[in-house]
C-alpha cells in the first residue's frame, strides 16, 4: 500500500531538485526581484508611479479650486462681499496649509459632482454625505462635521445615551430623522413615550419646560439654539450620525493625502472646532 | 467499380444510397447537388442547434410579472395626484410596485414622462414598448395617466461640435415631426390616455434647447400638436404651458417669467390650441396660503396665471397643477422642515378642493429610480428608491383614506 508523502517530504524533494538546477533557481530569483522592484517603483509617489496631475498643477500654479453651493447657511452663504460660512473657512484653511491660493467656485448643488468629474474644481465641499454611487471615482475624506441627531437634556438630569430614556418622554421634531430614530428605540426599550413637535425648537422648549425628559434633534439646530437654553446641554455623541465629508477625485492621491493631513492637523490643533464654534456656537 | 453516386460526398453521407435507387449513373443535376450539400451540413446544424438550446437554457428567464386583478383607488380627495418618475426605471416589477404604492396612497392620477426619443425609430416608425409597460400597469392599478411628452431624438439635434444644446433642442423646422409623434401617441392610446402635456417648462432656456425662451414658437408648437392630437382623438385634452415658476426678467436669456410667457402665448393666439393649462406650483419656503404676488414664487402663484386666463376669456378652461411640492432637504435654504412639508402638502390638497377651476395637484415626485442623496430630487420624493415609505407618504395616505397618522400635524 503506497503512502501519501508528507508536506515536509515534498518540500525536501523540491529542494533536492532545485539544488540540481542552480541556474534555473537563480533565474527565478532574479525574475522575482525584478517584479518586486517594478512593483515598488510603480507605486503612487515613486519615480515610475502614476502622476497626480492636479497636485502637480497646484504646485506649479499655487492654485486650488473648491466647488461650493452657497445655499446652506451657516455652512455656505453668498453675501454681497464674499462667500462666507463654515465650508469656505475650511476651504481657505486647507489652501493655507497646503501653501496654495484657494479659489471658491460657486455652483448649483446638483452640478457639484459634474464639476468635480470634469476637473473644473479640485474638490467639492458642500455638506456632502459619502455616497456609494460615486465610490468608483470619488474619495471621501474623514468627516469634518456630524450633523446627526443628538440628545438634548437638562443639565440637572443628564442622559448619556438614548438607552437611559427607558420609561421616559422623548421630544422630537415630527417626521424628522429624529422621529424615525425614536420609533426604532421605542421598539427596543420597554417603554418610550414620543412627543412630536412641528419644529425642533419646540422640542427643546418642551424639555426646558420639563414636559419632556430629553429631545432628539439635529446637531445644527442644537448647536445654534443652546445659547438660548442655559439649562440644557447636548450629549457628547450623536445618536444617529450624519457625517459631512469632502469629495476628491480618487485619482488625485497626492491631493487626498495632503487634504487628509491638513484636516488631521486642523482637528488636532483646534482650528476645525474654532471654525465650527464661530458659526454654530459651541453647543454648550 | 462503378460509382453510382454523382459525387464522393453524396456517397459518403448516405444520401448516395437514395440516389442509387432514384438516379441514373450520370452527372447530378443542380437540385441534386444542393440536396447533397444540405445533407452534408444537416448533422452539423443539428449539433449546433442542440448546443444553442443548451446555452439558452442557462440564460435566466425574465421575472414573470403578473398583472393581477384590476384595482381601484380609494380616496377622499380625487385631486390628489403624483408625478411618477418611471422614465428610467429598468425592472418591470419596480414599475408595478411604484404604481401599486401610488394607488394604495390614495392618488387616482399620475403624471408620467414619455420621452419622444425612447419610442422614436425614425421615418415615422415607433417602438411603443416603453410607454406600453407603464400605461398597462397604471391601468391595472386604476390610475389615470397624464402623459408628459417631450425631449428630442439625437437625429434632430445639432452635433455637439457644431452647437452645444440641451436634449430639448427641437429645430423649428422639425416641429411637425414632434406633432406627428404626438398624433401617433394619442392615436395609439385613444381611450387609455386622454390627457397630454406638450413640452415641459418652455420658459426655461435649458428646457428650450439652450435657446432663449420663445413664447411665439412654443405657441406654434402647441398649434401643430393640438391639431395632430385632435385629429387622432377628438376627445383628447391638450395641456399647454407647464411653465416653471420664475422671476427672471425678459432680458435674462436663461428664463422668462411664467406670467409674461403666458401673456405672450395668448398674444400669439394660443387660446385656440390648448384645452387646459398645466401649472408648476412650488412653495419653496412659503406656506400654501401665502398670498399671490408677481414678485414671489409660492403655491398660490397659480391664481395669477388663472387671472391671465380669465383676462383672455379662458375662464372655462381648467388648470392642472402637474408639479408641486415642498422639499425637506436638510441642507437647502429653499426647503422646509419635514413636519412643515407634510402640513403644507395636505393644506395644498385642501386648497385645491376649494378652487373649482383646479382639477388636481400632482406632487413632484413620487419616487426616483436611484436615490442620490447629493441631488435635490431625492428630497422631493415621497418614497425612497428602495420603496421605503417616507413619513410624508404615510401622512398623505392617512389624509386620503381618512386614517389616523402619527405624522399628521
Amino acid at each position: 500500500m503506497s503512502r501519501i508523502p508528507t508536506w515536509s517530504a515534498r518540500a525536501r524533494s523540491l529542494a533536492r531538485r532545485a539544488r540540481q538546477h542552480p541556474r534555473l533557481l537563480a533565474l527565478i530569483a532574479a525574475l522575482l526581484m525584478l517584479a518586486a522592484t517594478l512593483w515598488a517603483l510603480t507605486r503612487p509617489g515613486m519615480p515610475l508611479g502614476p502622476v497626480d496631475l492636479t497636485w502637480h498643477r497646484m504646485q506649479v500654479n499655487r492654485d486650488f479650486y473648491v466647488g461650493i453651493d452657497p445655499s446652506y447657511p451657516p455652512f455656505a452663504e453668498w453675501t454681497p462681499e464674499r462667500i462666507e460660512g463654515i465650508e469656505p473657512d475650511i476651504a481657505r484653511e486647507l489652501g493655507r496649509r497646503m501653501g496654495v491660493e484657494t479659489s471658491i467656485l460657486i455652483m448649483g448643488y446638483d452640478g457639484l459632482y459634474d464639476a468635480l468629474y470634469t476637473g473644473q474644481v479640485d474638490l467639492i465641499l458642500a455638506g456632502l454625505r459619502a455616497d456609494p454611487l460615486y465610490a468608483d471615482w470619488v474619495h471621501y475624506t474623514q468627516p469634518y462635521f456630524d450633523a446627526g441627531q443628538v440628545l438634548v437634556f437638562r443639565r440637572d438630569a443628564p442622559y448619556s445615551s438614548i438607552e437611559a430614556l427607558d420609561g421616559k418622554t422623548l421630544a422630537v421634531e415630527i417626521a424628522s430623522l429624529g422621529d424615525q430614530t425614536a420609533q426604532q428605540w421605542q421598539r427596543r426599550l420597554r417603554s418610550l413615550e414620543i412627543q412630536r413637535h412641528m419644529l425642533p425648537q419646540d422640542a427643546l422648549d418642551a424639555v426646558a419646560r420639563g414636559e419632556a425628559d430629553a429631545a432628539l434633534v439635529d446637531t445644527i439646530t442644537a448647536r445654534l439654539s443652546l445659547n438660548s437654553y442655559p439649562a440644557l446641554q447636548q450629549a457628547e455623541h450623536t445618536t444617529a450620525p450624519d457625517a459631512y465629508v469632502i469629495a476628491i477625485r480618487a485619482a488625485n492621491f497626492r491631493l487626498i493625502d495632503a487634504v487628509e493631513r491638513a484636516l488631521d492637523g486642523m482637528r488636532t490643533d483646534g482650528t476645525l472646532d474654532a471654525i465650527l464654534n464661530r458659526w454654530l456656537g459651541s453647543g454648550t | 467499380m462503378v460509382r453510382l453516386c454523382g459525387t464522393r460526398s453524396a456517397c459518403d453521407t448516405g444520401l448516395g444510397h437514395a440516389l442509387l435507387v432514384a438516379m441514373p449513373a450520370q452527372p447530378l443535376s443542380p437540385t441534386s447537388r444542393v440536396l447533397s450539400r444540405a445533407a452534408r451540413v444537416a448533422p452539423l446544424l443539428a449539433r449546433a442547434a442542440i448546443v444553442a438550446a443548451a446555452l439558452v437554457s442557462f440564460v435566466p428567464a425574465p421575472p414573470r410579472i403578473v398583472l393581477g386583478p384590476p384595482q381601484t383607488v380609494i380616496t377622499r380627495n380625487p385631486a390628489i395626484c403624483v408625478h411618477t418618475r418611471l422614465t428610467d426605471e429598468v425592472e418591470e416589477w419596480k414599475v408595478q410596485r411604484t404604481l401599486a404604492l401610488v394607488r394604495e396612497m390614495g392618488a387616482p392620477t399620475i403624471v408620467e414622462y414619455f420621452p419622444w426619443p425612447y419610442v422614436d425609430r425614425g421615418e415615422g416608425r415607433y417602438d411603443w414598448s416603453h410607454p406600453e409597460r407603464i400605461i398597462r400597469h397604471a391601468e391595472q392599478q386604476g390610475l389615470r395617466v397624464i402623459a408628459r411628452l417631450g425631449l428630442v431624438p439625437a437625429r434632430l439635434r445639432p452635433p455637439a461640435e457644431e452647437r452645444v444644446t440641451s436634449l430639448t433642442y427641437l429645430p423649428y423646422d422639425a416641429f411637425d415631426e414632434f406633432a406627428a409623434f404626438v398624433g401617433a401617441f394619442v392615436a395609439r392610446y385613444r381611450g387609455r390616455v386622454e390627457d397630454i402635456i406638450i413640452w415641459n417648462e418652455p420658459n426655461l432656456a435649458f428646457e428650450w434647447g439652450s435657446r432663449p425662451p420663445d413664447p411665439e414658437a412654443y405657441t406654434e408648437l402647441l398649434r401643430l400638436t393640438y391639431t395632430a392630437a385632435h385629429a387622432a382623438n377628438p376627445a383628447v385634452r391638450v395641456l399647454g404651458g407647464a411653465l416653471a415658476p420664475t422671476l427672471e426678467p425678459e432680458s435674462s436669456g436663461y428664463a422668462m417669467s411664467d406670467l409674461l410667457f403666458l401673456e405672450r402665448m395668448y398674444a400669439a393666439g394660443a387660446r385656440n390650441w390648448f384645452d387646459a393649462l398645466a401649472v408648476h406650483a412650488y412653495g419653496f419656503t412659503a406656506p400654501p396660503d401665502a398670498p399671490p404676488d408677481p414678485a414671489a414664487i409660492n403655491f398660490r402663484r397659480v391664481e395669477l396665471l388663472r387671472a391671465i386666463m380669465v383676462a383672455h376669456g379662458d375662464e372655462n378652461k381648467p388648470i392642472v397643477i402637474t408639479e408641486a411640492g415642498w422639499s425637506d432637504d436638510p441642507r437647502w435654504a429653499n426647503s422646509v422642515r419635514p413636519g412643515q412639508r407634510i402640513a403644507y402638502t395636505l393644506d395644498a390638497f385642501e386648497q385645491a378642493a376649494a378652487w373649482p377651476w383646479l382639477e388636481a395637484v400632482c406632487v413632484w415626485n413620487f419616487r426616483i429610480p436611484v436615490d442620490q442623496r447629493n441631488r435635490r430630487d431625492a428630497y422631493f420624493a415621497l418614497v425612497s428608491s428602495d420603496f421605503t415609505r417616507k413619513p410624508i407618504y404615510d401622512a398623505i395616505q392617512a389624509y386620503a383614506r381618512g386614517w389616523e397618522s402619527p405624522y399628521t400635524p
